[in-house]
């Protein structure tokens, strides 16, 4: 049973860490390398606002507005002047990663550092203790997945996103300001991604290189998943759910490899990975 | 054949090797130490520049290379002991092992079809899988914190460093060479325009794999000797952050230059061993904050950039104009010998979904013929002539080239079988010359050379008649992306006839031309059927210049073939003429449609 609620909690995990990734990759056409920087940066507001004495809670908000100034910053002058060099934007997003990491280094040593978890202790279900923050975490993935979900399908400029998605060069000739989508999109992005390291921080430690593990896991999920959230979601179980199991089963070595592995082959076998088409 | 090595490189070359003499008794002892470990990795920067500054191969995993190699000395000095025997085994072992990993990762990454972004990912995951090995292997590759304590040779530092600077020399030398040779400008071809190399007949899959093969030997080599001076191995040496470094460095340097990487490594690495000492995460920040910048604004990095009218001549594209010569004639033979048929079409279909481009078509066609392939827009000709030269597109049916059954085979194979096709809208390399692109066009006949570059180009009767006429000839070392349009028509043409085909396919070869440079198209076409014999199978709008050197005419309306006669039985046809006027006559239809 545990088994089974470490799996949904696992898959939860990695969809909060990689749909900032995926919304970026799905509009853009670009891997924003940055991701695993952002994720580090917002591990680190849940302990800036524990020392202001603020509830736990406000971490992952303050880390949310962070994201989006940060990411809004980044779009307009890194990522916007690379638009027709795909690759490059991944190579400078990465350097953006290392100044990220560096920075944190600077300001808050590059030690281990542990923040409050706003849920603590465990609750006994289906007979056996788990962890109330992780099964939390299922609840917080599925209400992330609703609120993009809702940005997406429910206002005018989640309208203009997909049909930027769908085909560019044509929302453009429709009048769509096309530039201002994607500084959209990035700064949401972004600050998805440090939303997600706010929220993943109570699970472990925090240090500036946090997001560098995560990174590469969200990367392969969204590289598989096309454009599509759900098909994100059925990534993060299957491959998630294949991580738990080997974990488990395995070692825990080959559970850290499951999911790039897993991915790499998945895209040798169906390039377009698990969207149709 | 002389090289013209101009006096620029010549100085070069004596400044590096009088510096290389020179510096392990001028150098204070830790410059010499950092120097010996600098100089490996400037060797494994130049691979990284071969695959991803010429052959457009971003690569995160030459890391794991040089790491394999390294491992190899450890793990054998550390379990066997280390003698002059077991020396030679863990040089052999690791570069052995090396090829046979990235022969495994070439074959993941370079499949027919897979994008650029997916080598990427894949070199991604190379080096996350090495270091989860070595964390897991234990005692045997002692874990985190790697091998140290084994035995290795007992040589002076100086005269190390005179070991890693001449390897680095050499490297450096043999990849500039290697550059400018035929197998280099192939790389460039392959770059610039993967799809056309495709239907020119090479295996580019294969060409990048053996690349990859080739320099991962180099980076284990590298490894080793790393190895075998540090006495020490450790897991980070063929990590994911050691692979992205090699990167940086080498975008630092200027990717595309060879120079710019070595530079670029020396530089940094020495400036890293000097500076992280004292300013440890600002000298990280500085390197971050002017990758990101060079990769925006000066992507073809600092050295370009500093001395950028010098370094221009490294590209393949620069070498002085070669010329053109007539190609032996050789019969037809194997698979492209001529068939009974040139041509067999039969019952092919093709659907995208629900949606069905082709239905049931079938036709035969022998050589010297010159068919048209004729019908509005949309009933499914360029589609045809795609599954004619690729036997992976079609959904049904079957196909054969000179009675060869092609199956499934990728272009590069039925070009093999006798095809050359010619794409709609001009296709040629754009950051080569006329006779560069020529020259890739006859790759698969004159076999390319490693080290040298060919200064001139065989070419068949047929190529070398266009070349003339059109002018081309005096044109050989203008880069194409200047060419005008009916000038890369021409030499699209002229590069698919240097293939030698017996089976011609054309798609509009004459559209957008003046009326004399299509008259001369349509003359030559005639000679092409008539006189060499050749199947040719064209695909066009201009009616009159179909029914002016055409031999026979198929219409192909909403994916079928509505008709398959003569030219005088197609003028004569009024479902011909309903098809394509059919639309026009009634205005009031046409009207309906676009409401």
């Amino acid at each position: 049973m545990s088994l089974l609620l470490d799996i949904l909690s696992t898959a939860a995990i990695l969809f909060i860490v990689s749909c900032g990734l995926l919304l970026i990759f799905g509009v853009m056409k670009i891997i924003n390398f940055a991701h695993g920087g952002f994720l580090t940066l917002g591990g680190y507001a849940p302990l800036l606002v524990t020392q202001w004495g603020w509830s736990p809670w406000a971490g992952g908000a303050v880390a949310f507005v962070i994201g989006i100034g940060c990411g809004a910053l980044v779009e307009r002058f890194i990522v916007r002047p690379l638009h027709s060099r795909p690759l490059d934007a991944i190579l400078a997003t990465w350097g953006l990663g290392i100044v990220i990491g560096q920075l944190i280094t600077l300001a808050f040593g590059r030690g281990v550092q542990f923040a409050a978890s706003p849920l603590s202790g465990t609750v006994h279900l289906f007979g056996t203790e788990y962890s109330v923050y992780r099964l939390a975490l299922i609840g917080m993935s599925l209400a992330v997945a609703a609120a993009i979900a809702g940005v997406l399908n429910g206002t005018r400029l989640g309208l203009i996103t997909r049909a930027v998605t769908m085909n560019e060069t044509l929302a453009r000739g429709l009048g769509v300001n096309s530039a201002r989508v994607r500084l959209s999109t990035f700064a949401f992005g972004a600050g998805l991604a440090c939303l997600a390291g706010a929220l993943i921080t109570p699970l472990s430690s925090v240090d500036p290189n946090m997001g560098v593990p995560w990174l590469t896991n969200a990367f392969m999920l969204a590289m598989i998943s096309g454009t599509s959230l759900l098909s994100l979601g059925v990534a993060c179980l299957l491959l998630g759910g294949a991580q738990v199991l080997v974990s488990v089963f395995g070692s825990p070595v080959l559970g850290a490899l499951t999911i790039v592995v897993l991915g790499a082959l998945v895209l040798r076998i169906r390039p377009g990975g698990f969207a149709r088409g | 054949m002389k090289k013209p090595l101009n006096r620029q490189h010549l100085a070069l070359l004596a400044v590096a090797i009088a510096l290389l003499i020179v510096g392990p008794w001028v150098l204070p002892q830790f410059a010499q130490n950092t120097l010996v470990r600098s100089c490996l990795y400037a060797v494994v920067a130049i691979t990284v520049d071969l695959l991803w500054g010429y052959a457009g191969i971003l690569t995160f995993g030459q890391a794991t290379f040089f790491g394999i190699g390294a491992y190899s000395a450890g793990l054998v000095f550390t379990h066997l002991g280390f003698s002059a025997g077991t020396a030679v085994l863990a040089l052999v072992g690791g570069i052995a092992a090396s090829m046979a990993v990235a022969a495994l990762v070439g074959w993941l990454s370079f499949y027919p079809g897979a994008t650029p972004l997916y080598a990427s990912v894949v070199s991604l995951v190379l080096p996350i899988v090495a270091t989860q090995i070595i964390f897991s292997g234990g005692n045997f590759t002692g874990s985190s914190s790697g091998l140290s304590g084994f035995e290795s040779f007992e040589i002076e530092t100086s005269t190390w460093l005179w070991l890693s600077g001449g390897l680095l020399l050499l490297t450096t030398l043999a990849a500039l060479r290697f550059v400018r040779s035929d197998v280099g400008r192939l790389l460039a071809a392959v770059r610039e325009n993967e799809a056309r190399c495709d239907y020119l007949g090479l295996n580019t899959s294969r060409l990048k794999m053996l690349l990859l093969v080739g320099l991962s030997g180099v980076c284990a080599l590298a490894g080793f000797l790393y190895a075998t001076y540090g006495m020490v191995v450790a897991p980070e040496m063929a990590g994911f952050q050691f692979g992205t470094e090699l990167v940086i460095w080498v975008a630092l340097g200027g990717r595309g230059t060879v120079l710019g990487p070595v530079f670029g490594t020396l530089f940094i690495d020495l400036g890293s061993a000097y500076l992280s000492g004292d300013l440890p995460f600002v000298w990280k920040l500085v390197l971050g904050v002017a990758f990101v910048f060079v990769i925006v604004v000066m992507p073809k990095g600092l050295l370009p950039a500093l001395v950028g009218r010098f370094t221009r001549r490294t590209d393949a594209s620069t070498a002085p104009a070669g010329k053109l010569v007539d190609a032996e004639p050789q019969p037809l033979a194997g698979l492209a010998a001529r068939g009974r048929l040139a041509l067999h079409v039969d019952a092919v279909a093709k659907h995208f979904g629900s949606l069905t481009v082709l239905r049931d078509v079938s036709f035969d066609a022998r050589h010297g013929e010159l068919l048209s392939l004729v019908g509005p827009n949309g009933a499914g000709k360029t589609t045809l002539m795609r599954c004619i030269s690729d036997g992976r597109e079609r959904s049904s049916g079957t196909i054969a080239l000179n009675d060869h059954d092609i199956g499934r085979l990728p272009p590069f194979e039925c070009v093999r079988l006798g095809i050359g096709r010619k794409f709609q809208t001009a296709n040629v390399f754009d950051g080569l010359t006329v006779l560069d692109a020529l020259a890739v066009a006859r790759t698969r006949l004159d076999r390319p050379r490693m080290w040298r570059r060919s200064e001139s180009v065989a070419l068949p009767a047929a190529a070398m008649a266009i070349v003339r006429t059109t002018g081309l000839d005096q044109l050989l070392a203008t880069p194409c992306r200047v060419l005008s349009h009916g000038q890369k028509q021409a030499l699209e043409l002229a590069m698919v006839l240097a293939l030698e085909p017996n089976i011609l396919l054309l798609d509009e070869p004459t559209a957008g031309l003046s009326k004399p440079e299509r008259t001369q198209i349509g003359d030559t076409l005639v000679r092409l059927a008539a006189e060499h014999q050749m199947c040719v199978v064209l695909i066009e709008h201009d009616l009159d210049f179909v029914c002016e050197i055409s031999s026979r005419v198929i219409v192909l309306h909403q994916g079928e073939i509505v008709l398959d006669g003569s030219v005088d039985e197609v003028v004569h046809s009024t479902l011909v003429r309903d098809i394509y006027a059919g639309a026009a006559a009634l205005p009031h239809a046409a009207a309906e449609r676009t409401a």
